[in-house]
């Protein structure tokens, strides 16, 4: 009888918090009014932890000092909130997360996910909420521009402030036909979202111009590649490595060394990182250049490095500041047109659309396609390590 | 023929630390008729025990010791660091648990394995820890070694696997030869007796503790020095440490010694012949094959029970 009632007691609490927690998601949707004088929630999802963790750290350090100069400029209060989604478990802490922001009535876009994985899997839920992303680094093409053989998986309310992997993949494939004159061509993927699509442009891209390709697919969680490292024949020139985990890009440049292997790594933006990622001779590309070669970062660069003692500006961060930057300026537009308040969170994704910047933290000034939501002009960067481990520019967009 | 002998040069020195890791667990199961779970995350600790050493002694860059002496010393600091932790998890997670029910000290155990997993990522984060002695005396440890046919076997490879069999060595040396060994051979066939013929248990307890777990710290420098380390690499090395002490025979340390180099060739070849997919697939097949056909394992001895 006891045992009954215990039973009962544990359905009726669990049908109550069930029910709550449905009813809290009905009252924060996408018609919700906000008052633009309150403090707005910024969700930033990205891999705070795990192998990526070198990525949403950076991103996150520059995400709290945009959060901190920029909001003033536009006459907005912003909270951000951080959001762990490590790259080793999956879109699961992501979507989490996802439903806990669409449910806080405060947040109007959110800041990321910073991966092309976590990207596709909370696309409809933010928008089915009517919630905008911007995000700084997810570069699966597919997330804005769809094809035939690979559907849009994104929708109009994903946002990026930087070039996608088919442009990515071109132009590593053609820097290694045009520059590197390669025949012979081993590629990885990591069997996630981000190194599939990206070692699937570049496939097709070489095998169009002749080069032979060898494809080997590894689990993410693989961190000894010397299995792939023997099965890498001897003539080829390159191992293209689109990895999000530097350390791993260093192992595999370690083991062809070991095994006598002539050919170099070529890595994407997920192995940018000096510290990391440094055997000479290998090659990677990134979806931006050293912003210290523009002049009017000068200020944005000393503050940053003053909140951040004996940190080095990385290539990760900077698109972070600048999504910071187009989510307040979209924000305030939805406040100035709704007089004070925001009627409704898809507002929000209208007014990020025609977002203009003058003088954007990575270059030239910022605007968004008329086609797709990726940013108008944007290209990759391919870096090449030097013997002391320092990345040169070998070949900037357009060359 | 050059793939051949490339996989098998991996498969000895993925079987070196896999036999290292299921000497440990062999060792305290001999004696105890535990499993320690905790192991792999012994193996772990210990790997991160050499990274801390390894980078205060100047890392790969700026080494402030020759290469040698500071490989050693990042071994020695790992093996002896690694035998504090397993003092420490006997003392407070299995002694109070030696006379309860056999499944007592196996749960007690597995929540080791968690809080030293959980404690390590609150302590030092997620992040790999990549040792990069690629650096080191400019790439030698890669780029130096000798040639079989056109496979080059760097010296990476010879050291880790020459270190590996000289622990082995070592450890049947103290065991077979020595009067703590055979205390602890005494221990492991009849605990009660032992103790009545006036050997101290406890101290035999500890000391296979020690034993185990230094050799799960050393295990851990020759798998990092390769690969970089994180707080996740306990779990699976330590799941396949278990298994080669069962495919050897769990309780005995040539079957240990056997069992990791027989599944580092499993594993090798595996992944060079048929896929790496597969790898896995096969070293736990193999795992259950010897549970179901010879469950006492390669060299173990079947128990015999008088009815």
């Amino acid at each position: 009888m006891k045992k009954a009632i215990a039973l009962a007691l544990a359905v009726l609490a669990t049908s109550i918090v069930a029910a709550s927690a449905q009813g809290s998601s009905k009252v924060a949707n996408a018609s919700t009014a906000v008052s633009c004088k309150g403090t707005f929630d910024l969700p930033f999802l990205t891999p705070l932890t795990g192998g990526a963790g070198f990525l949403g750290t950076e991103q996150a350090s520059w995400a709290k000092y945009a959060v901190k100069t920029l909001p003033s400029q536009y006459g907005l209060k912003v909270k951000l909130l951080l959001g762990d989604t490590p790259a080793e478990a999956g879109p699961a802490p992501a979507l989490a997360l996802a439903q806990k922001y669409i449910a806080d009535p405060r947040v109007v876009a959110v800041l990321g996910p910073s991966t092309s994985g976590d990207a596709g899997a909370t696309a409809k839920p933010f928008f089915a909420a009517g919630i905008a992303e911007v995000s700084p680094s997810a570069t699966h093409t597919d997330l804005t521009y769809g094809t035939p053989g690979d559907p849009l998986t994104g929708t109009p309310a994903f946002f990026r402030d930087v070039a996608r992997d088919d442009q990515q993949g071109s132009t590593d494939a053609a820097f290694m036909i045009g520059k590197l004159h390669v025949k012979k061509v081993v590629s990885m993927d990591f069997q996630e979202p981000y190194s599939v699509g990206l070692s699937k442009e570049v496939d097709d891209a070489l095998q169009k111009h002749g080069v032979t390709v060898i494809h080997f697919s590894a689990p993410n969680t693989t961190t000894d590649y010397s299995a792939y490292v023997t099965k890498v024949p001897s003539d080829t020139d390159i191992v293209f490595f689109p990895t999000q985990k530097p350390g791993d890009a260093q192992t595999m440049a370690q083991q062809l060394i070991e095994q006598g292997k002539k050919a170099k790594v070529f890595g994407g933006d997920g192995s940018n990182d000096p510290s990391q990622f440094k055997v000479p001779g290998s090659y990677l590309s990134n979806f931006a250049a050293p912003i210290s070669l523009f002049p009017y970062n000068k200020s944005i660069i000393a503050g940053w490095q003053k909140d951040n003692p004996g940190k080095q500006v990385g290539s990760f961060g900077p698109p972070t500041f600048g999504a910071v930057q187009i989510i307040l300026q979209g924000i305030k537009a939805t406040c100035a047109d709704d007089h004070g308040v925001i009627k409704a969170r898809h507002d929000v994704i209208r007014h990020i659309k025609k977002v203009k910047i003058k003088n954007f933290i990575l270059g030239g000034n910022f605007a968004f396609s008329t086609k797709t939501n990726d940013p108008l002009n944007r290209g990759f960067y391919i870096f090449q390590i030097q013997s002391n481990g320092t990345y040169k520019l070998v070949q900037s967009p357009g060359a | 023929m050059d793939t051949f002998i490339q996989l098998t040069i991996d498969a000895l020195t993925l079987g070196s630390v896999y036999a290292l890791i299921a000497l440990g667990y062999t060792l305290v199961y001999g004696v105890l008729k535990l499993l320690n779970f905790a192991h792999g995350d012994v193996f772990m600790v210990g790997s991160f025990i050499g990274f801390g050493v390894f980078n205060a002694l100047g890392g790969g860059s700026t080494p402030k010791v020759p290469v040698w002496l500071l490989l050693t010393l990042v071994t020695l600091a790992a093996m002896v660091g690694c035998a504090g932790l397993g003092v420490v998890i006997e003392r407070f997670a299995y002694r109070p648990l030696r006379d309860a029910p056999r499944i007592a000290p196996l749960i007690s155990a597995l929540g080791v394995s968690f809080f030293l997993a959980n404690s390590m990522q609150l302590l030092f984060g997620a992040q790999p820890r990549n040792y990069n002695v690629f650096n080191l005396d400019n790439g030698a440890l890669y780029l130096k070694g000798f040639d079989i046919g056109q496979v080059r076997v760097p010296l990476l490879r010879i050291i880790t696997i020459t270190s590996a069999f000289v622990l082995m060595l070592v450890l049947w040396f103290l065991v077979n030869r020595t009067r703590t060994g055979k205390a602890m051979r005494a221990t492991s066939f009849d605990r009660e007796a032992a103790a009545m013929m006036g050997i101290d248990i406890d101290r035999v307890i500890v000391f296979t503790f020690v034993l185990g777990s230094a050799l799960a710290g050393a295990a851990g420098v020759m798998f990092a020095l390769r690969v970089p380390t994180t707080v996740s690499i306990g779990f699976v090395s330590g799941l396949k440490g278990f298994t080669a002490a069962v495919i050897g025979g769990i309780g005995s340390v040539p079957g240990a010694m056997a069992g990791g180099l027989i599944l580092g060739f499993a594993e090798s070849y595996t992944e060079g012949y048929v896929s790496t997919k597969w790898s896995d697939l096969v070293v736990f097949c193999l795992l259950i094959a010897f549970m179901i056909f010879r469950p006492q394992g390669l060299l173990g001895r079947a128990d015999i029970r008088k009815v």
